[in-house]
């Protein structure tokens, strides 16, 4: 049975026009500093009739109670009993069982529903979640087999939800005043929140698109970055960690959505299934909310001998490129062919991929405090068959053991 | 056979109800001027963006050609086209400046279009999207099936011959909002932090109620050629093509008639199976960046032609021009006796 200590601590995160923000958060690693979004948690169902059950221990090193949320997990308990909301003198404290500063608590849940689900501080929940105590789950099916064609997928064989690769998409907001003022224990008032920056997997645009694991992000561990090649399924997490509702477009395709707050988007019966699943091309990713969708790219097939982009490709000394001195531009129209920049211009292209921009179309919060680019924003790169290595978009079949 | 289109991207100036007058960039229609003719289309940016019409199938060039800005001659922003939600795009004709190229001041870029999925989708500037959006960039872009036929009522369907979206006339309900202070510091050479971004006027086809059901609009609405005024013959079918390209979640109630949607994103609402997921709805509730396409039935009412449906956004609050109400997002359906209207060949055509 998967068993996960979280410590509930602070830290600082960075964005990327300079500022260091202090954080509250979830780390998994004792001494560790907060990380955001919080360690992500990878469970496989076991066959039936074995239960998942799941237990995660979270020690409060912050000055106030902390505890979990964990929406859509059935039977959360605490010491066996279901948890409750919490009151003092008659009013509500907590929204679920809560431990004091310097004390551990210990949750149980069952994992019963494939997909992607939130945990999250239900303690002052209106301050600690935008602070940062939040983090993603990933439920996998009991069928879940990575290297059997078929077993790869989001909710079971025959569900339709086959991938490739798959990548998590935390999204949240923050307000730097509230964040200001809970690390000088002042007052904030919720009424006045407005977020300045928002973050995809803890990070602002343009850091979404580093790499996982950069030097000068410590506390910010998770890239971004969505990689494929032609004709791959990939699978798309959206988890809504945020207060607000942020609508998410990549473009390059739609996306089909296959599964919503972690439950499959099909209705069954014996002797029927209806399946629900839809493609868009944004969706609106609400407060708490999840998505699983499946995004594919094919492609129109141009290439320079046989098939020749049928427009005149102009001189490129009569275009602009490329925003700020920098391009993720290969400088040729063909998939996986790099033709000439203009010399000065820096171009993280690295063997003619494609890249199409994946983004929220509120078009403030691809800001970093109003200066674009920054926020909710990311790249979907396409590389040319056969050059994408394999571990990009593989995440592990558990995060934490047996 | 390829289909030549033109936009210019220049700026202009819009007007709403309470007399004022903004700022703004846009595209325009340069399709067939000749060259020495341009100039004459610089500072006629219109809102909406002149509509692009394609047909699933064909293939067409759309060159993109910027004018400048003769009210902020110190701007040397490119622009793009970016083909919001085209399927299987490649970069190059994705319009996006940092994943390909930007049209300067001066210059033009033809974009290649094949399209081959039938629905409502929208275009805009990528470049600094925030500003280039807000500033008046967008526009409808509709993909006719393969099969249309304006001629023929099982063929004049939004997705196709017996898809069970056939319908007698078709509008625009084109949303967005603008926010004059941030207009203002664009047009004073002042850069705004967008994160203080408040609207005053809430937009139908560019237009703020009563403009919005102002059919021969008049030189003060030059620059906003589209009302958004939707009529029909009572019994018929009426495709309503919304689109997002504000920064606000919007709510769009219409009363006296129930909107069944048809298509979402471009995309019927269809499962793996070709399930059927489509529903009815009175209000469309439509984020930044999404469409819908929705089809009512004109309610019939003997002694009552014309009568009036009011077609307005649920967030109240929107239906205010610069703090005058009603205002904003609020626009009319007028039903007519049957056979009062003539045929509708072209969207918005009252
Ligand atoms: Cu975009
Ligand atoms: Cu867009």
């Amino acid at each position: 049975m998967p068993t996960i200590d979280l410590w509930a601590v602070d830290g600082y995160i960075s964005t990327p026009d300079g500022k260091s923000i202090y954080i509250w958060g979830f780390t998994d690693k004792a001494g560790g500093s907060a990380q955001l979004p919080g360690p992500t948690i990878i469970i496989k169902r076991q066959d039936p009739p074995a239960r998942t059950m799941v237990t995660v221990n979270l020690t409060n090193s912050l000055p106030e109670p902390v505890s979990i949320l964990f929406p859509g997990q059935s039977e959360v308990r605490v010491n066996g009993n279901p948890v409750q909301p919490q009151y003092q003198n008659g009013s509500l404290i907590s929204l679920t069982n809560h431990c004091l500063p310097g004390e551990t608590i210990t949750y149980t849940f069952y994992a019963e529903n494939s997909g992607t689900f939130l945990y999250e501080s239900g303690t002052n929940p209106h301050k600690q979640v935008p602070m940062g105590l939040y983090g993603a789950i990933i439920v996998r099916p009991q069928d879940y087999m990575p290297d059997h064609t078929g077993y790869k997928t989001a909710y079971g064989t025959g569900t339709g939800t086959e991938f490739d690769r798959e990548y998590l998409l935390v999204v949240g907001e923050i307000d730097p005043d509230l964040h200001q003022a809970v690390e000088l224990g002042k007052p904030y008032d919720t009424r006045v929140y407005k977020p300045r920056y928002w973050t995809m997997n803890g990070r602002c645009a343009n850091d979404t698109m580093l790499p996982d694991n950069v030097d000068h992000l410590p506390n910010q561990p998770h890239g971004a970055m969505i990689m494929l090649e032609p004709g791959e399924k990939v699978l798309i997490r959206y988890a809504g960690a945020g207060v607000e509702n942020h609508p998410l477009h990549p473009h390059g395709n739609h996306t089909r959505l296959v599964g919503m707050d972690g439950r499959l988007l099909q209705n069954r019966t014996l002797s029927n299934t209806t399946d629900l699943s839809y493609k868009r091309f944004t969706v609106l990713t609400g407060a708490g909310q999840t998505y699983d969708q499946i995004y594919t790219w094919t492609g129109l097939g141009f290439e320079p001998v046989t098939n020749q982009i049928p427009t005149v490709i102009p001189n490129l000394r009569n275009m602009a490129i490329g925003h700020t001195g920098m391009t993720m531009w290969s400088g040729s129209p063909y998939l996986g062919v790099k033709g000439e920049l203009p010399s000065g211009m820096v171009s993280y292209n690295e063997v003619g991929e494609y890249h199409f921009m994946l983004h929220s179309h509120a078009e403030p919060e691809i800001t970093n405090w109003g200066a674009f680019p920054g926020g909710l924003m990311t790249m979907i790169a396409v590389y040319p068959n056969g050059t994408l290595e394999r571990h990009h978009g593989m995440l592990p079949v558990e995060s934490h053991g047996l | 056979m390829i289909t030549r289109i033109r936009r210019s991207a220049t700026d202009g100036w819009v007007n709403t109800p309470d007399g004022r007058t903004h700022y703004i960039f846009g595209f325009g229609d340069i399709s067939g001027v000749p060259e020495n003719e341009l100039v004459n289309y610089r500072a006629r940016a219109e809102l909406m963006a002149p509509p692009l019409l394609l047909k699933a199938g064909n293939e067409y060039i759309v060159t993109l050609t910027s004018l400048g800005t003769p009210t902020r001659p110190d701007l040397d922003d490119p622009h793009t086209i970016h083909y919001h939600g085209f399927p299987n795009q490649i970069a190059f004709y994705d319009g996006v400046p940092e994943a390909s190229v930007a049209v300067p001041v001066g210059r033009d870029l033809e974009y290649y279009y094949k399209p081959l999925d039938p629905g409502t989708y929208m275009y805009h500037c990528h470049h600094e999207p925030v500003e280039h959006i807000q500033m008046g960039m967008v526009g409808p872009l509709v993909v006719y099936p393969h099969d249309y036929d304006s001629s023929d009522p099982a063929y004049k369907t939004a997705y196709g011959y017996g898809t069970g979206t056939e319908y007698h006339r078709e509008y625009y309900v084109f949303l967005n909002e603008l926010d004059c202070s941030i207009h203002n510091l664009v047009a004073t050479v002042q850069e705004p932090d967008w994160t203080e971004y408040r609207p005053t006027y809430w937009l139908i086809n560019g237009r703020a109620y009563p403009d919005t059901i102002d059919t021969p609009g008049g030189s003060r609405l030059q620059s906003q050629p589209w009302p958004a005024l939707i009529k029909a013959n009572a019994g018929e079918r009426v495709l309503l093509r919304f689109v997002n390209l504000g920064f606000q979640q919007h709510a769009m109630e219409l009363l006296g008639a129930v909107l069944k949607v048809v298509g979402i994103d471009g995309m019927r609402p269809l499962g793996q199976n070709g399930e059927d997921l489509s529903y009815n709805k009175n209000i469309i509730y439509i984020a930044p960046g999404q469409s819908y396409d929705a089809i009512f039935t004109a309610p019939e009412a003997p002694d009552m032609y014309p009568l009036t449906l009011p077609f307005y956004n649920r967030n109240l609050i929107k239906n205010n021009s610069g703090g005058v109400e009603p205002g904003g997002m609020v626009t009319e359906v007028q039903i007519y006796a049957p056979g009062s209207l003539p045929h509708q060949t072209e969207p918005n055509q009252a």
